[in-house]
């Protein structure tokens, strides 16, 4: 009812997953490269996302006592960027771009095909935790509308009749590309150089 | 100082102060929700958009420039020509007042902020009388954010004010924007609530009706309310207040400009430090010891009997056995009334400071806000006016002692304070003197040994000025009629010494000023500018 107030002042019952002493220490590694410990905001929150999935309760107030931050300010970084979830996320996440190219070319029937068939609506994620679906402003690639994202893989010119192949592809999600050099990989590990 | 020119007129400012602040303080009302002069600037609102002369690219000629300018992000420079009166400008705001109340529920008949909103006043001069929204609102919640605060977001404005506050002078930033966009709207941490101890001025700062005090929620219409200035009563440090008040009754208390002490701030334990005056427990009848019992005795009575009393008690020896202690919740006027009756049937009494509380470590927050620990306003004032006065004084320690050593045979001995000040000890000791005064706002331990006892007035009812810890003078006038049965200290003291026709503050302190030249030098904080906020 609208004028009853939400309670803030209580902790939820949840607070999920928190962050363990590895991920912890992978946060650290990137204090270096900054001046301040506030700026490793972003890739602290890649690296818990990365570990637990998602940016529970829990993994807010852990990197906000990381980052000797008031909670607070974590909370307002991870709810202006959409791609950070604060719920439960499943395995591959597909977006659908839901601008006006896509849009034109069929994004709302291949977002109607993927709901119907996933059962799941926007930013939900189906029981068996494999499958999450959002929608998204833009994917960046309108010459090749309607497109489709899969965790970090972009398939073009997707048709609702490709769908079935598509999510049953174990490999759907995966960049085929090897990083490039510029690629500055995240806590400190080695990558692959070159192609 | 720089000279600007504004919509054809020249005006003087401040140097470095935003064209906003100069046009503001030069009588311009400037609509602004994000600017505050005590915060950062964001420039975020959008509503103060200037147009300004800049150079032509290609002819080099000064011509106003197409675009529009924040001008609270735009700092003053002399030769500098901006205008606010002009169609571009006023269009700009029109259609920013008309974004503002696109999801806004215009819920004004139920909100505690009707009345002194800056959304209505802003509406009513620079947006429209109707809404072209035909659309569904979209509707954010109201949310419970601290034990002292409400928020209903969907009144907010988005003007970040209140997180800023948070995070600069507060120092604790347990507010927050979240979401983006429409859907952006302030938040705590769930579990992490609004509760430091400056938390009561992110609603003054609000300049709409989202963020809710409990305390007066529901309380009172704001145009009901009238205000009287004063200054803070709970701790030394002098912050200057407005009491908001109606029908004899306190409903709140907001923060007055200060540029020499509390800005425009106040801690919660000023603003929520007046429930006692509303207490029922208060003392609301003069009493008189009569064969053991204590009996009514009728105010008009008490001068007459506390000059025979103090004369009785020092026509042997001028008084060496008399003490007067003058509380520092006494205004300085009350104190020198008080502190001159007694001295001129007394020459030789004893002129105590009264019981100081202290509580913990001063406290200190980013941008210099202080919550000093001594909880009393006067400690400052009452120390110089008996300094002024010479003759033997105390400490309120050496007078207990002295007391309970049986040195003085009668005592006038103010309290006021909200808080219980006496030990059991203490009471004793002060108990062994014969004809015991006591003039209180709550019962004490000190009444059993009481021969008169006195109602005190609280400093909402009363008038003068009090000294802060750093020698400022500063006055205070009344805001309430005293408590039925109960005669404000100052008329009392005003009646003892034989002065005709009503107290009042600033008389008094002419008078004053002229034994004690140090009390004509009193400290007035400028006002704020008239459409600042």
């Amino acid at each position: 009812m609208s004028w009853q107030a939400i309670d803030r002042k209580s902790a939820p019952a949840d607070e999920g997953p928190g962050l363990s002493d590895a991920v912890k220490e992978k946060i650290r590694a990137f204090f270096p490269r900054y001046e301040t410990k506030r700026a490793v905001m972003l890739p602290a929150l890649h690296v818990a996302q990365e570990a637990i999935g998602y940016i529970s309760v829990r993994a807010m107030k852990d990197i906000a006592e990381l980052l000797e931050l008031p909670p607070s300010a974590v909370m307002d970084v991870v709810t202006f960027y959409t791609h950070y979830w604060t719920h439960p996320r499943g395995e591959k996440v597909l977006m659908v771009c839901r601008s006006l190219s896509c849009q034109l070319m069929g994004a709302d029937k291949l977002q109607h095909a993927i709901e119907t068939k996933l059962g799941i609506k926007d930013h939900e994620t189906t029981p068996d935790g494999k499958f999450s679906f959002m929608t998204e402003e833009c994917l960046a690639a309108c010459d090749h509308a309607p497109c489709l994202m899969v965790n970090e893989r972009m398939h073009k010119r997707v048709t609702p009749e490709q769908l079935d192949k598509l999510l049953a592809d174990a490999d759907s999600d995966k960049l085929p590309m090897p990083r490039s050099d510029l690629y500055d990989a995240p806590h400190g590990e080695k990558p692959a150089r070159g192609h | 100082m720089p000279k600007i020119t504004v919509d054809g007129k020249q005006i003087e400012c401040r140097d470095g102060v935003p064209v906003l602040q100069a046009v503001l303080e030069a009588g311009w009302d400037v609509p602004h929700y994000c600017y505050h002069p005590g915060l950062s600037v964001v420039a975020s609102c959008r509503l103060c958009l200037m147009e300004m002369k800049m150079p032509h690219p290609q002819t080099k000629e000064m011509d106003w420039a197409p675009k529009l300018f924040p001008s609270c992000q735009t700092p003053v420079k002399d030769g500098m020509e901006v205008r606010f009166a002009s169609e571009g400008v006023a269009s700009s705001q029109s259609h920013v007042m008309e974004y503002y109340l696109v999801n806004h529920p215009l819920d004004c008949p139920v909100c505690d902020k009707a009345g002194e909103c800056y959304l209505q006043d802003y509406s009513e001069k620079f947006g429209h009388a109707s809404s072209r929204m035909v659309e569904d609102k979209h509707k954010n919640p109201k949310k419970d954010i601290g034990s002292k605060t409400l928020l209903y977001s969907d009144r907010c404005v988005v003007c970040s004010r209140c997180v800023r506050f948070g995070d600069e002078v507060a120092g604790a930033g347990e507010l927050r924007v979240i979401n983006r966009g429409h859907r952006a709207e302030i938040d705590v941490f769930p579990g992490v609530p609004l509760e430091n101890e400056l938390q009561g001025n992110v609603v003054d700062l609000c300049p709409v009706g989202a963020l809710l005090s409990k305390d007066f929620l529901f309380q009172q219409r704001v145009w009901n309310l009238r205000s009287t200035p004063s200054v803070d009563p709970t701790t030394s440090a002098g912050a200057t207040i407005w009491i908001d008040h109606n029908d004899d009754r306190i409903f709140r208390v907001r923060p007055r400009f200060n540029e020499k002490v509390n800005e425009w701030w106040i801690s919660d334990e000023t603003r929520f430090g007046w429930k006692y005056v509303a207490d029922s427990k208060r003392l609301n009848q003069p009493l008189q010891r009569d064969n053991g019992a204590m009996k009514p005795l009728r105010w008009e009575a008490a001068p007459e009997l506390l000059r025979r009393l103090l004369d009785e008690a020092a026509s042997a020896d001028q008084g060496v056995g008399v003490a007067c202690v003058l509380s520092p919740m006494l205004s300085c006027e009350e104190a020198w009334l008080l502190s001159t009756f007694v001295r001129s049937r007394a020459p030789q009494a004893t002129l105590v400071t009264g019981y100081v509380p202290v509580s913990g470590p001063d406290k200190t927050f980013p941008k210099g806000f202080k919550i000093s620990a001594e909880k009393a306003p006067n400690r400052r004032g009452v120390e110089s006016i008996i300094k002024a006065m010479g003759g033997p004084n105390a400490t309120f320690e050496q007078f207990v002692k002295s007391a309970g050593d049986g040195k003085f045979k009668l005592a006038y001995v103010t309290g006021g304070y909200p808080q219980v000040w006496l030990t059991a000890d203490q009471a004793r000791a002060i108990g062994k003197v014969q004809t015991l005064i006591t003039h209180d706002l709550f019962e004490s331990a000190l009444d059993e040994y009481a021969t008169i006892r006195l109602p005190g007035a609280s400093w909402a009812e009363r008038e003068g000025s009090f000294m802060n810890a750093d020698g400022l003078i500063q006055p205070f006038e009344r805001a309430l009629k005293p408590l039925d049965g109960v005669k404000s200290d100052g008329q009392f003291f005003h009646e003892l010494v034989g002065r005709p026709g009503l107290y009042r503050g600033a008389k008094t302190r002419e008078a004053m000023a002229e034994k004690i030249p140090a009390f004509g030098d009193i400290f007035v904080p400028r006002p704020e500018p008239e459409h600042a906020h």
